[in-house]
């Protein structure tokens, strides 16, 4: 499938740490002047990849750390922002427990829709700035 | 679609269907399922996309629930069809409009058995599948022990709705007013899962659930409108529609279950067979279940 890689290489370092996704060419394009090859693999990547500013790294953080507490997990677990609270265990009612952690922790009110929606820690931050910015505004 | 292994599986002990009106409770212990190669059987079962789950999971006790319960449902359904043996790596499933999963029998044209439903849920230490005939079906399993992180009347107004605030408020022991916020809430979730529409379409605090008075293990459900001017129009009864089950599991969890009522047989409770299991290796009989 024939796919025009231009908008998509300028975004790609940021979740590279978080996510397995690969991009290959299927035609070397001169456009690209290095000699990373990608496939793309639309399974595996995330619409909001394309549109959606990245938390700041604060935010990400204070997500992980009350994500941590809720779960129980030790401070060495691994969690970034690409984490889905499912990996770590998490079910409904953690979630839940979860948003009412950040909504302490921020001062904010997340709607019952919105906070049902989020999977990630990066969303989770995400929605948050939204909140926040919303309060102050 | 044939895939060969090196390891023959051994053959599943067929099952007779649940009738209407009764669903079938499977579950299994993780801490009983030690057997590496068994294990390793159960890991054969999968699809690829079940693999890549169980390898995201963080944590060895987390990947194994997790290739158990897709190990449970693929096995639990593949027993089912008893009229031609169903090889449980050939189940396929996807999910309906709202994201519920459900089986996909496109492979299977010749199964003329009435439309199987089931739904997964799980703890740490107990994977559950409920299955029924004809009626969407909804569970949610929780451990007894589960602590609550924040204080259980603040989350409850939160996300409940007014009249069960209320119940919950009228508790004077702590410990009780937990344990009956946690039934609260699995009866809740099974409702929605048996819904199958999302979150978004039933928000907690949109029903109510109460025990019956008088009644073993009955339970209504009713759908509050906090726009309502006036009481009397506030709770619309749904009552004749989904039947509520909630009982113990193993001495350590509460088992909600929550099954569409098409036949609207309202006095009658829902029957629940209840089985623990170990796929391939054993299965036990729960005649006591205790029904709360």
């Amino acid at each position: 499938m024939a796919t025009s890689f231009t908008s998509s290489i300028s975004m790609q370092p940021r979740f590279s740490q978080a996510t397995t996704t690969r991009f290959s060419l299927q035609k070397p394009v001169p456009v690209f002047k290095t000699n990373l090859s990608f496939t793309l693999r639309p399974r595996s990547m995330p619409a909001r990849l394309a549109i959606s500013c990245a938390a700041k790294q604060e935010t990400v953080e204070k997500v992980s750390e009350i994500v941590k507490k809720q779960l129980s997990l030790s401070q060495d677990q691994k969690v970034t922002a690409g984490t889905k609270f499912t990996d770590l265990g998490a079910d409904s009612l953690d979630t839940v427990e979860i948003v009412m952690g950040l909504e302490e922790e921020f001062g904010i009110t997340m709607a019952e829709e919105r906070a049902k929606e989020i999977a990630t820690v990066q969303q989770a931050a995400e929605l948050i700035e939204e909140l926040v910015l919303e309060k102050t505004a | 679609m044939q895939r060969s292994f090196s390891i023959e599986l051994p053959s599943l002990v067929p099952l007779q269907l649940p009738s209407r009106m009764e669903t079938h409770l499977w579950y299994i212990l993780p801490d009983e399922v030690k057997n590496t190669s068994l294990l390793k059987h159960y890991s054969q079962l999968l699809s690829p996309s079940e693999k890549d789950k169980v390898v995201r999971m963080r944590g060895n006790v987390l990947k194994k629930n997790a290739l158990l319960a897709r190990t449970l449902v693929r096995t639990t359904i593949a027993r089912y069809q008893t009229n031609n043996a169903v090889d449980p790596r050939s189940l396929m499933f996807k999910k309906n409009m709202y994201g519920k999963p459900e089986v996909d029998w496109q492979n299977h044209k010749n199964c003329n058995n009435p439309p199987l439903h089931f739904n997964l849920s799980h703890t740490d230490s107990l994977i559950a599948c409920g299955v029924t005939v004809h009626v969407p079906v909804g569970i949610d399993v929780e451990d007894k022990e589960r602590k609550i992180k924040h204080d259980v009347l603040a989350f409850a107004k939160r996300f409940y709705s007014t009249d069960e605030v209320n119940f919950l408020s009228t508790i004077p022991d702590p410990e009780v007013q937990r344990t009956e916020f946690i039934k609260l809430w699995i009866l809740k979730e099974a409702y929605v899962k048996a819904l199958g529409k999302g979150f978004s379409a039933t928000p907690f605090n949109t029903f109510t659930i109460q025990s019956k008075a008088g009644t073993e293990g009955g339970y209504n459900l009713r759908e509050t409108s906090e726009m309502a001017v006036n009481s009397l129009e506030e709770t619309k009864k749904c009552n004749g529609e989904w039947k509520f089950a909630l009982l113990e599991l193993a001495d350590s969890h509460y088992a909600a279950i929550c099954i569409e009522d098409d036949q609207a047989s309202e006095e009658s409770p829902m029957r629940v067979i209840v089985r623990k299991t170990i796929p391939f290796v054993e299965d036990e009989l729960i005649s006591e279940s205790k029904l709360l």
